[in-house]
């Protein structure tokens, strides 16, 4: 993959639908079976990974004239453990109500796959716009999925909507439990791929 | 070979700016990082003495903060207590050294302001330079007295005691008889799931209430929770759903002396929670009892 040729706006949907990380690409699962139990989780985690993927897009590009090929994977780690613990820092320090919550998963970043991956596939090959736009577009395509994820598995799990009570009775116990992390993502890139095929059968028509 | 010193300098380098742009954030946080978790501290006080954003606290409230050291030097070791004193309007600083039986031995003017009161090494060197080299200083614990007009209304420890693996920080809110008000875990390294379940509502919620005799005598069960009596303790959980002040006072009466239930899997956890609380409670009792005697017998304006 050489250098871009889509726009801003096409960077940030194919981030969402065409490239989405979870659905599409299939990155980062462990994440989203894991942590998607409640609508909120899922808010959380999307937010930081959406921070943390910026930033670190942004400063690869910045200085990619200047990695080393071979170093190329240490640097990227570095780069995204170092954001990661300046936002580790400053959400304790200013935003304690938050960090209470987000603490566990903000650490968690660094082992991330989808965020080394768009920095060896895109930042690393492109201009600081470009790549930034493409961090938002990940960010939020990571973001929407986590939050589908925690919407299906929380009203199904628990009968509760970020917290408030919806149902008043638990439908499947099964879809809090980890198993049914996969179950939802299958579905999902089911849903996914079928809507591709209708999207793509309508404009030959 | 050349490659070889070329890729060990990049990385050096990078490993440099990424390390100084770490500790950088690190030093312009470090403060406000204190800052929030000194409000965190001063929230769950609140918290245990029953006071949050629906019942604010009323207006004559005062917290006196009393440090308790451990002081060394040729003679033995003693107790130290850093202690608020009224001198006319000003509140000043008097540190207070009693013997191992409760007799006074000597006290001392402290020179520190308020705000730095708050920052143990601050503290620490404050001592220090008024008690003179020959004296070694260990800080031990600290407790909070709580005043509504010029009763003693509440007191509030905070003490670590050992776990299953380290320390336990907790925080326990007396009343002035020294019931307990209730308990705050504030740290520990208990395994997640098992021991970690100590800060859970269902067990700490059981010292709720407990009278100082009672104490005395409190031991732990390994017989499960009841139902009924979990759903009593679990209070924010259940708060949508609450049950009904009548069924709570019922539940709240039977279950009054009960020991505590150990956490299924956590008996050593829960054990050390117990005899920690008790003896934290035990000593607090037997020290402020000696500190009071000592303070009027010496006529220390004390603030509390």
């Amino acid at each position: 993959m050489s250098k871009t040729t889509k726009t801003n706006t096409q960077l940030i949907f194919s981030g969402i639908f065409n490239e989405n990380p979870i659905f599409r690409l299939a990155l980062s699962m462990c994440p989203a079976v894991g942590l998607s139990t409640t609508v909120m989780n899922g808010l959380l985690l999307g937010v930081a990974v959406l921070f943390v993927q910026v930033f670190s897009s942004c400063t690869i590009s910045l200085i990619r004239n200047h990695i080393h090929p071979r170093i190329r994977i240490p640097t990227y780690t570095l780069t995204i453990a170092t954001w990661v613990t300046v936002i580790d820092l400053v959400l304790a320090a200013y935003v304690p109500v938050a960090y209470k919550q987000m603490g566990i998963f903000i650490r968690l970043i660094v082992a991330f796959a989808i965020i080394t991956m768009r920095l060896e596939m895109f930042a690393c090959k492109n201009d600081i716009g470009p790549s930034f736009w493409d961090g938002i577009g990940m960010g939020l395509g990571f973001l929407f999925g986590m939050t589908v994820l925690g919407t299906v598995r929380e009203v199904l799990g628990m009968g509760t909507f970020l917290g408030y009570d919806l149902l008043g009775f638990r439908p499947m116990l099964f879809f809090v439990l980890p198993a049914a992390g996969f179950f939802t993502v299958g579905f999902m890139m089911a849903i996914f791929n079928y809507a591709e095929t209708i999207y793509k059968r309508q404009k030959r028509s | 070979m050349k490659e070889i010193i070329k890729i060990t300098i990049a990385l050096t380098i990078s490993c440099l700016i990424a390390g100084s742009l770490m500790g950088g954030v690190f030093m312009i946080t470090a403060k406000a990082k204190q800052q929030s978790e000194y409000m965190n501290i001063q929230q769950s006080l609140f918290g245990l003495l029953g006071y949050d954003s629906h019942h604010s606290a009323p207006p004559g409230l005062e917290l006196c903060h009393l440090y308790r050291y451990i002081v060394e030097d040729e003679s033995g070791v003693c107790s130290g207590y850093l202690i608020p004193v009224h001198n006319g309007a000003e509140t000043e600083y008097v540190f207070v050294i009693l013997n191992q039986t409760g007799k006074f031995v000597t006290q001392f003017h402290i020179a520190i302001q308020a705000e730095k009161l708050m920052n143990e090494a601050d503290r620490k060197t404050a001592i220090k330079t008024a008690a003179g080299p020959s004296k070694t200083i260990r800080y031990a614990d600290d407790m909070t007295i709580v005043r509504t007009g010029n009763q003693r209304t509440a007191y509030v420890l905070m003490g670590n005691f050992s776990g299953f693996k380290n320390f336990i920080h907790a925080m326990v809110a007396l009343n002035s008889n020294f019931g307990i008000m209730g308990m705050e875990i504030t740290s520990h390294e208990e395994d997640p799931g098992l021991g970690g379940e100590i800060e859970k509502e269902y067990f700490k919620n059981q010292f709720k209430g407990k009278s100082f005799e009672g104490l005395q005598i409190l031991t732990v069960t390994k017989d499960p929770l009841p139902e009924d009596y979990r759903r009593y303790l679990e209070t924010q959980k259940w708060q949508r759903r609450r049950i009904s002040q009548t069924d709570a006072e019922v539940i709240g009466e039977k279950y009054h002396g009960a020991d505590i239930h150990a956490i299924s899997g956590a008996t050593i956890s829960s054990v050390c929670v117990t005899q920690g609380v008790k003896q934290l409670v035990k000593n607090f009792a037997y020290r402020i009892d000696l500190l009071d005697r000592a303070i009027q017998e010496n006529k220390i304006p004390a603030a509390f």
